[in-house]
């Protein structure tokens, strides 16, 4: 639920660009959600278009949401790995076959300790 | 009339689109009046504690027996953050210790602004004496708290055995934020299917580092170790204005 507060911080933050930037409007917003963010993509997404019809200089904004890789680092053999989230559809399957646990690529352990990955960043701007 | 501003003006006319790298965190306002928090309790004389867990696992009863155990030999102030009710700050002023109540009105978690708001209000109450001590109560929740430096100096997440140990692997952006992790209520232990060797583990995949404590705040079973926790804390502080 925080989401809808960094949804309102980002508008805020947007706006004092645009001002400073001279522009009547922004047509784009580029924002980087870091996979351990601890931020839901839809609940973001959702706050952000509701609450940008409240201002008149993003209200056609369009936001782009890049979600990088998790990465983690292997407490066993201590190599570090991409290891993508499994897409919500295909989660139940993969439970169901017993494969709903990551694993290291390298050695097979399951001591995954996530590495860096909690960012959330305002990218880039394009306004009119 | 120009259908790109809507003004009627002129006819359309050509926008310029300029495309502006900011690559800024969206948590710099947080951040920056965090950064200001911890220098302004720094000038307080103190450090600051953020109590981080879910509702219900006992962060206003550890901080009434620590209070008990510490309020002779230091001076405390405790900011509580609720949705509604002063409850929590009545049961800490019970001890004799000033508390400020911050009711969010829905918010599930604090920020650096409520607490900055919460800090003026309790050098008020104390009528400028100087602190050693501040508890931050967080709104009661393993998400949403997380995301959010208050200005502390350190994190500490509760976990009560009644929860289950599987929540470190269940929250992990609040383990893994956690300077420390409590796990408290253990005199519930024999009657709980709770594994404080398999919460410890999860725990520490998240954050190979953490340390992590056993008590009960009811028995004061393990208390005295938290407790020598917090005056190596306190012994460490560096030397300050008033």
């Amino acid at each position: 639920m925080h989401e809808l507060s960094l949804a309102q911080s980002l508008i805020t933050q947007i706006l004092a660009l645009a001002a400073e930037h001279g522009a009547c409007k922004v047509s784009r917003v580029v924002v980087t959600l870091g996979p351990f963010s601890g931020v839901v993509r839809d609940s973001f997404e959702f706050g952000f278009s509701i609450l940008k019809q409240e201002q008149e200089p993003v209200r056609d904004a369009h936001l782009e949401l890049e979600t990088p890789d998790p990465e983690y680092r292997c407490l066993d053999c201590g190599k570090v790995a991409v290891i993508p989230f499994p897409r919500q559809s295909d989660r139940l399957e993969l439970a169901r076959c017993g494969l709903a646990t990551k694993k290291c690529p390298w050695c097979g352990s399951n001591r995954l300790s996530p590495q860096g990955g909690t960012e959330l960043i305002l990218n880039q701007l394009e306004m009119e | 009339m120009c259908d790109t501003c809507g003004c009627q003006l002129h006819e359309h006319h050509r926008h310029d689109t300029k495309v502006v790298e900011v690559n800024r965190s969206l948590l710099e306002a947080n951040q920056k009046q965090a950064e200001s928090n911890r220098h302004h309790i720094e000038h307080m004389g103190a450090l600051a504690i953020n109590l981080i867990s879910s509702p219900g696992s006992g962060k206003t009863t550890l901080l009434e027996r620590t209070i008990d155990a510490l309020k002779a030999s230091c001076a405390i102030g405790v900011i509580e953050g609720d949705i509604e009710t002063e409850r929590d700050a009545d049961r800490i002023r019970a001890k004799g210790v000033p508390a400020v109540q911050l009711t969010t009105g829905g918010a599930c978690h604090l920020d650096a602004p409520m607490v900055h708001g919460g800090l003026h209000v309790l050098e008020h109450f104390a009528k400028g004496r100087p602190f050693d001590l501040i508890f931050i109560e967080n709104v009661g929740n393993l998400v949403c708290p997380a995301t959010f430096d208050l200005g502390e100096h350190r994190r500490v997440v509760l976990l009560s055995t009644p929860e289950g140990s599987d929540k470190p692997a269940k929250y992990p952006a609040t383990f893994k934020s956690a300077d420390l992790v409590l796990i408290t209520k253990s005199d519930l232990l024999p009657h709980f299917d709770f594994s404080v060797e398999e919460a410890a583990s999860q725990a520490r995949l998240l954050k190979p580092e953490l340390e992590i404590l056993t008590l009960s705040a009811t028995t004061g079973d393990g208390f005295a170790t938290w407790l020598a926790y917090l005056r190596q804390l306190l012994a460490q502080r560096s030397p300050h204005v008033h």
